[in-house]
């Protein structure tokens, strides 16, 4: 069990989604950052679909109700549990009342905090994630609130302090500035109805990320990206990362929480494996779109599986290791 | 040639099947040290470290217990975990061992504060290699 004491903005239950009700119109939620949320379980020895805390804002606290493993992933923060400071990325273990305190972000957006087991809320539809829009899945359909007992399953996790290099570090790519995040884009069904200056400005222009910005999408403020004549298309199936241009020309990024379908025209679509990317990328920083192909989105997604991969491997490693001794 | 995480996995398991408890390899720059623990509690303190800072008879060391390279902070973090003068609690992480994507802690065995940390950041550790001098509180 875990009770939440505080908490500040939108925290919620997310596994890595719900993937089987498409038809029925019912979105994947799930983490914005799968990659952090994998690591997290996969430093626990848990399922890698267990339900983690996706915390999007600080400060958060916490209770553990009794002794178990836990890893923060993610985003950078400061962290501390019963007076000891916890690295980012990084596995530790609770005592019975230990509390745990978030109290900055230093790095990135949202954090996830995993426990050995996985937090153990009823599956709806196939998954634990929150819906918000459906208002089901997680802990009643909501955010957490501030006295809310969360319980976790049992698990004879590993143990022992252990920290993984961040995906970011790993996966680093090359930064157009300091406060830019590049993320890779292939074209989408509607990018020749606009004209080659407007597709030209869509690529050379940093995409500041708006306060309306949230778990269903990101609405990006930069010049106006109009096409040639208005576009009216009926309602279509549209997924996660979907860039699609209002009639303000000011693009929005489709997130976790996004609708199953929406009219306006697609420009463009962000790889699945630079998602988590958009996910981290903090509000008031800026997108820029780099043009990728099919097969290097492929490459892209290659290059991620093996980062997960060699921490399934490094983590098994030390545990054998440890059980040796 | 660094000695990858891969083979000390192995030589750990070759060390559970022989019976044998120890195993030290020294390399210019590395040394690995793998004590297996066989259920009979032996004295496992390594040769004394020799360090170019003179030792106080009283002073406490943390020691790496992994090879691999040190991180005095962590890559997302300017501050160090500790800096001299620093008191620190028993448990308390003073820095990291980078072994592939894996960060070891090294921990301060003992209360005190922190006399030097002896180890350079991006320097190849072993088994044993003294981190941080620590001067116990009394």
């Amino acid at each position: 069990m875990i009770e939440i004491l505080s908490v500040t903005g939108p925290a919620s239950i997310q596994d890595l989604g719900r993937f089987d009700q498409y038809r029925f119109g019912v979105g994947t939620s799930g983490a914005m950052d799968d990659v952090a949320l994998r690591a997290g379980n996969i430093l626990l020895g848990n399922d890698e679909n267990a339900a983690s805390i996706e915390i999007p804002m600080m400060p958060f606290k916490l209770r553990f109700g009794r002794d178990m493993a836990f890893a923060l992933t993610g985003a950078g923060v400061e962290a501390e549990i019963a007076a000891r400071a916890i690295p980012s990325w990084w596995r530790s273990h609770a005592r019975t009342g230990d509390v745990l305190t978030i109290k900055a972000m230093s790095h990135g957006a949202r954090l996830y905090l995993a426990v050995s087991g996985g937090i153990d809320v009823p599956v709806v539809l196939g998954s634990r994630s929150t819906q918000f829009r459906g208002e089901f899945g997680g802990l009643h359909g909501r955010p957490l609130q501030v006295g809310d007992n969360l319980p976790c399953a049992a698990s004879a996790a590993a143990t022992g302090e252990l920290g993984i290099e961040p995906a970011e570090i790993t996966l680093a790519r090359p930064k157009a500035a300091a406060d830019e995040t590049v993320v890779r884009v292939v074209v989408a069904g509607e990018y020749d109805a606009f004209d080659a200056v407007t597709q030209a400005l869509f690529w050379s222009s940093g995409w500041k990320i708006t306060p309306q910005s949230n778990r269903y999408g990101y609405r990006l403020q930069g010049p106006a990206v109009k096409p040639q004549a208005p576009v009216e298309k009926r309602s279509h199936g549209i997924v996660p990362g979907v860039i699609q241009i209002p009639p303000n020309g000011q693009p929005i990024i489709q997130m976790r929480d996004a609708q199953t379908s929406g009219g306006y025209p697609k420009i463009a679509t962000v790889i699945r494996a630079d998602l988590w990317r958009v996910g981290q990328a903090r509000l008031g920083t800026k997108l820029r779109f780099e043009q990728t192909g099919y097969t290097d989105a492929l490459a892209a997604e290659s290059e991620m599986s093996a980062y997960l991969d060699r921490l399934r491997t490094n983590v098994r490693l030390v545990e054998e290791t440890r059980t040796c001794r | 040639m660094p000695i990858e995480i891969t083979d000390i996995a192995r030589l750990a398991q070759i060390l559970a099947k022989s019976g044998v408890d120890t195993i030290e390899i020294e390399e210019p720059g590395l040394t690995l040290k793998i004590v297996v623990d066989t259920g009979i509690r032996i004295a496992t303190s390594a040769t004394p470290a020799a360090t170019d800072a003179p030792i106080n008879d009283h002073s406490i060391v943390a020691k790496a217990d992994v090879a691999g390279h040190f991180l005095a902070a962590h890559p997302w973090q300017d501050k160090p975990f500790v800096v001299p003068g620093q008191r620190i609690e028993a448990g308390a992480i003073v820095g990291l061992v980078k072994v592939g994507l894996l960060y070891a802690p090294v921990v301060a065995p003992a209360a005190g504060t922190v006399d030097a940390v002896i180890a350079e950041t991006g320097a190849m550790v072993g088994y044993g290699t003294p981190i941080v001098r620590i001067r116990p509180l009394n």
